[in-house]
C-alpha cells in the first residue's frame, strides 16, 4: 500500500521503502532517511539570491554561516527538499514514521 | 446561588508545582475537572452552549474594542494584544487575541495569583482588585508585554477571570524601547513587576501609577495612558461576565467556561489522531544575539503518537549572556502561535487545545536559560521556534485531510525599527515602526502562493498601523514603504512578498534608533518540500545626508526602494551596511534607517512552477527578470512578457539534468560535507561544534 506522505514523497508501507512521488524512484527503506538516496548538492546562496551590492551584506545570505543543501530525485531530478545548514552541519533525518502504525486506520482515533 | 463551600474549594484549586520560571511551564494544561465544574457542565441545557459560547466571544470583542479605543501605543493600535476569560482557578476558557502568544503568558500571572496570593491576608482576592504583570519569572513573556486582570466576583463568589495585555514600547531598560539589544542580565531591563495588586475597590492607586511612570520616564505618557487602557478593557470584559452570572447563575458561568476547555481538548485530540504517528524534525538556525552575529540553533524532534504530541527541544543553542533567551514557557507561548493561527485555528481559544502537548525544554539552553538571563529579547529567539514548529507541523500534517493548513514557514525574522525621543511636538516617544513589523510574507501553501505583506507570525491578527497616523506621532517620515522584490521564498508557489521602508529622520533635531531584526547571514523563514527560504534582511543606513536639500529643490532622484537606494546612492551621505539587527544609537535629521521584513517560505518544487505565474509575478514586480531565468527556468520575450513554452520546458529539462550532474551520492557528499566548518567568529555563541554544548563561562552582571 503506497501512501503520499509529502509533496514529493510516497512510502509504501507493505514493503517499507520510499520513493518519489513524481518518477517512483526508490528513495531507500522507510526506517532510513530518504535523503541518503538523493542526489545531494550544498549550493552557495549567491546561487538562490542575487547580491546586488559587494559589502559587509549584499541582499543575499553569507556562504561562510550557511549552505542551501538540495536533495534531488535521483530518478527525475526533481527537487524533493531543501535544507539549510551552517557548512559541515548534520543533515537532518527529518520524517521517521511509525510504519506499523500506518498499516492500522486512524490510529488513535477517538 | 451558592456553591457548597467544600465544592468550591476544590473548583479553586490550583496545580502544586514548584514556582520557577523553568518550570511554569507546568501550568499550561489545564486544571483537573473540578466536581463543581462537571457538574456545572452537566447542568447545561441543550443550545446553551452553542449560543452563550458567542455571547461570550461577543464580549471579548467589545472589550477589545473598548481596549483599543483607550490607548495610545502603536502595539496596541496594531492590534498586538490580548483579551481572555479564564475559570476561577485560572484556566484560559476563550480569548479575543491579536497575538496567541498570550494565551500562555497571560494565563500564567493569574494562577500564580490563585496559587500564591488567594486566601493569603496580606494580598487575598477580593471583588474589584485590580492585578498587574510583566515579569517573565512568573509566566509572562518579555517585559513590555504588560497586563492587568481581574477577578470577577458575583454573590461573593469567585467564578471567573479577566485579563487585558498589550506591548509597552518602554520599560526603564539601559537601552530606550524595551527590547534593549545590549543587555546582559535581567538587571539591565528595566521594570518588571511581580503579579501585584494596584488597585482595590474598582479604584487604581495612584502610587502604583506613579512607580510605573517613574520607571518609564522616557515615555511615561504612553505607560500612564495604556495602564488605564489595560484595565478599562479588561473591567469591561468583568462587567460582561457579571451580568451574565446575574442573568443565569454563577453556576451556568462556571459551566460554560469549563465546557469551553473540555470541547477544544477533545477537539484539539481528534484532530492530532487524523496525523501519522511517528517522529518530524527540525533545525533553523539564526544569526544574532543582541548585538553580536553568530549562530544560533533551535532544534525540535515531534513525537506524535495517537493524540498526543511532545516537542523535545534538546540540541537546541546554550543560553547566553545576551537578551535572547527565554523561560520554557515562552517557547510553549510562540509554538501556540501557530498552533491557535492553524491546526486548531477553529477551536475555541483555551488552553484545552495544550493539554494533549508535553514539553522538554533542557536547562541552560537559550530557551530554559537561567532565572537571572536578559530575555527581553525573548520573541527575537523564539524566530527559531516559530520556524521549527512550522516544519514539523507540515510534515506532520500533510498526508491528512489537513493538508490545506501546510505552508512553507510565514515570516519567521521579525523586523521593527524602533525609534526614540522628543517627537515634532515636544513630547518624549518610544515607539516601534508597527507598520513593517505587521507586514510579513505568509508561506506558500500547497495550492497557492502565500499573502504579501500578509502580517505578523506572532500576531495573526494584526495589522499595520495606518502611515500618516504613525508619522505624525514618531520622528520619521518614510521616502518609500512598499512591497519589496524577491522575498518571497521561490518554490512552485511563491512565499508572499515583505515590505521594506527607508525611515527618514524628521522635524526633529536628533532621535536614538535602532532595528530589532534578524537574518541578514543565515535564513531562517524556511520553505517546504523544495520550496526556498526567504530573502536576505540587508541592514542598510545613511547619515548626515542631503535630504533636505533635495526635498527642497524637489529632486526626482529619491530612491523608490532599497536596491536603488544601495545601488545608485542618489543621496548624499555615509552609507553604512551592516547586519540588519542594530542596537541603538545616535541619529540626526536627514538620517535614513532601511528596514525590510521577510517574505514567506516557497513550497515545492521552483521548476514546477506555472510559467504564466512567474511572469505575472515580474509583472507584479514580486521577483525580479533574474531570478525567473536563474531559478524558474523561464524562457519569455522580456519586451512582452510573453512565455516561449517550448523552450521554457526544454530549458527546465536542461536544469533537471544539471541538478543530476551536480547532486552527489550520500556517501561523496558526506566525504566532503564532514570537513567544512562555518567561519569561526560565527561560532561565539554556538558552543562546541556542531555539538552545541555549551564551552564557555557566561559573563552576567
Amino acid at each position: 500500500m503506497k501512501m503520499q506522505i509529502t509533496e514529493n514523497l510516497d512510502v509504501d508501507v507493505d514493503a517499507r521503502v520510499w520513493s518519489c512521488h513524481h518518477c517512483g524512484a526508490a528513495l531507500g527503506a522507510a526506517e532510513a532517511n530518504y535523503k541518503e538516496s538523493c542526489l545531494v548538492a550544498a549550493r552557495d546562496p549567491e546561487e538562490i539570491w542575487q547580491p546586488h551590492v559587494r559589502e559587509e551584506v549584499t541582499f543575499s545570505y553569507h556562504r561562510d554561516w550557511c549552505r542551501i543543501v538540495e536533495f534531488y530525485c535521483p530518478g527525475c531530478g526533481w527537487l524533493i527538499e531543501v535544507e539549510v545548514l551552517p557548512p559541515g552541519h548534520p543533515i537532518t533525518h527529518d520524517i521517521e514514521l511509525d510504519l506499523d502504525g500506518l498499516r492500522e486506520p486512524q490510529k488513535g482515533a477517538h | 446561588m451558592t456553591a457548597n463551600p467544600l465544592d468550591l474549594e476544590e473548583h479553586l484549586q490550583v496545580t502544586p508545582i514548584t514556582i520557577s520560571p523553568s518550570t511554569m511551564i507546568e501550568w499550561t494544561r489545564p486544571e483537573p475537572l473540578s466536581a463543581l465544574a462537571r457538574r456545572c457542565i452537566e447542568s447545561l441545557q441543550p443550545g446553551d452552549y452553542e449560543i452563550y459560547d458567542e455571547k461570550l466571544r461577543n464580549f471579548l470583542e467589545e472589550a477589545r474594542e473598548v481596549f483599543v479605543r483607550s490607548g495610545v501605543t502603536g502595539m496596541l493600535r496594531a492590534g498586538d494584544l490580548i483579551v481572555a476569560v479564564y475559570t476561577a482557578n485560572g484556566d484560559l476558557a476563550n480569548a479575543s487575541a491579536g497575538t496567541y502568544l498570550h494565551c500562555v503568558t497571560a494565563m500564567l500571572p493569574v494562577k500564580f495569583v490563585m496559587s500564591k496570593y488567594y486566601g493569603n491576608p496580606t494580598v487575598g482576592v477580593q471583588d474589584g482588585d485590580i492585578f498587574y504583570a510583566n515579569e517573565a519569572r512568573y509566566g509572562g513573556i518579555h517585559n513590555p508585554d504588560q497586563m492587568a486582570f481581574m477577578p470577577v466576583f458575583h454573590g461573593g463568589e469567585l467564578i471567573a477571570w479577566v485579563a487585558a495585555l498589550t506591548h509597552n514600547p518602554e520599560t526603564g531598560a539601559i537601552e530606550p524601547g524595551g527590547m534593549p539589544v545590549t543587555a546582559r542580565s535581567r538587571h539591565d531591563e528595566g521594570m518588571k513587576l511581580t503579579p501585584i495588586k494596584i488597585g482595590e475597590n474598582f479604584r487604581i492607586r495612584d502610587d502604583m501609577l506613579d512607580m510605573m511612570e517613574n520607571f518609564t520616564s522616557r515615555a511615561a505618557r504612553m505607560q500612564a495612558i495604556d495602564v488605564r487602557a489595560r484595565i478599562t478593557g479588561c473591567d469591561r470584559l468583568r462587567r460582561r461576565i457579571s451580568e451574565l452570572a446575574a442573568d443565569r447563575g454563577n453556576d451556568f458561568v462556571r459551566g460554560l467556561l469549563a465546557k469551553l476547555i473540555v470541547e477544544a481538548e477533545q477537539a484539539t485530540r481528534r484532530r492530532i489522531s487524523r496525523w501519522k504517528d511517528g517522529v518530524y524534525r527540525s533545525t533553523a538556525f539564526m544569526d544574532t544575539i543582541g548585538p553580536t552575529s553568530c549562530l544560533v540553533r533551535g532544534s525540535l524532534a515531534a513525537t506524535k503518537h495517537g493524540s498526543d504530541i511532545t516537542f523535545d527541544f534538546t540540541g537546541t543553542s546554550p543560553e547566553n549572556d545576551g537578551p535572547y533567551n527565554c523561560f520554557p514557557h515562552i517557547t510553549a507561548a510562540h509554538a501556540a502561535v501557530t498552533m491557535y493561527a492553524f491546526q486548531f485555528h477553529d477551536l475555541p481559544v483555551s488552553n484545552g487545545a495544550l493539554a494533549p502537548f508535553t514539553w522538554i525544554v533542557p536547562e541552560g539552553t537559550v530557551f530554559n536559560a537561567d532565572p537571572d538571563a536578559a530575555i527581553s529579547s525573548s520573541p527575537m529567539i523564539n524566530s527559531l521556534t516559530v520556524s521549527v514548529v512550522q516544519q514539523v507541523f507540515a510534515r506532520m500534517m500533510f498526508s491528512s485531510e489537513d493538508r490545506p493548513q501546510v505552508t512553507g514557514n510565514i515570516c519567521c525574522q521579525p523586523c521593527s525599527p524602533l525609534v526614540a525621543g522628543p517627537n515634532q511636538h515636544g513630547v518624549p516617544v518610544a515607539e516601534l515602526d508597527n507598520a513593517l513589523l505587521n507586514t510579513d510574507g505568509h508561506g506558500a501553501r500547497q495550492d497557492r502562493d502565500g499573502v504579501d505583506a500578509y502580517g505578523f507570525a506572532y500576531g495573526h491578527a494584526t495589522r499595520a498601523p495606518d502611515t500618516e497616523d504613525s508619522e505624525l506621532e514618531q520622528q520619521f517620515l518614510r521616502l518609500y514603504f512598499r512591497l519589496r522584490a524577491d522575498s518571497g521564498g521561490v518554490g512552485t508557489f511563491r512565499g508572499g512578498t515583505g515590505t521594506e521602508a527607508a525611515l527618514v529622520l524628521w522635524n526633529v533635531p536628533f532621535a536614538a534608533w535602532a532595528v530589532y531584526a534578524t537574518s541578514s547571514y543565515v535564513p531562517i523563514t524556511l520553505g517546504v518540500f523544495g520550496g526556498y527560504p526567504a530573502a536576505s534582511a540587508p541592514g542598510i543606513s545613511v547619515r548626515n545626508t542631503d535630504l533636505s536639500q533635495k526635498f527642497r529643490r524637489g529632486d526626482a532622484d529619491i530612491p523608490r526602494d532599497t536596491i536603488e537606494l544601495a545601488t545608485q546612492r542618489a543621496i548624499q551621505g555615509e552609507y553604512h551596511f551592516e547586519h540588519t539587527n542594530r542596537p541603538t544609537r545616535a541619529g540626526i535629521e536627514g538620517d535614513v534607517i532601511v528596514a525590510t521584513t521577510g517574505g514567506g517560505g516557497g513550497y515545492g518544487d521552483p521548476l514546477a512552477r506555472d510559467p504564466e505565474l512567474v511572469v505575472q509575478d515580474i509583472r507584479d514586480e514580486a521577483i525580479s527578470e533574474w531570478t525567473a531565468r536563474t531559478l524558474h527556468g523561464v524562457v519569455y520575450d522580456p519586451a512582452t512578457l510573453l512565455v516561449d513554452h517550448d523552450a521554457t520546458k526544454a530549458e527546465r529539462a536542461k536544469a533537471r539534468k544539471e541538478r543530476l550532474s551536480r547532486g552527489k551520492p550520500w556517501a561523496e557528499f558526506q566525504a566532503e560535507w564532514s570537513t567544512l566548518r562555518p567561519a569561526e567568529h560565527a561560532l561565539t555563541y554556538f558552543g562546541s561544534w556542531p555539538e552545541g554544548v555549551a564551552n564557555h563561562p557566561l559573563e552576567r552582571t
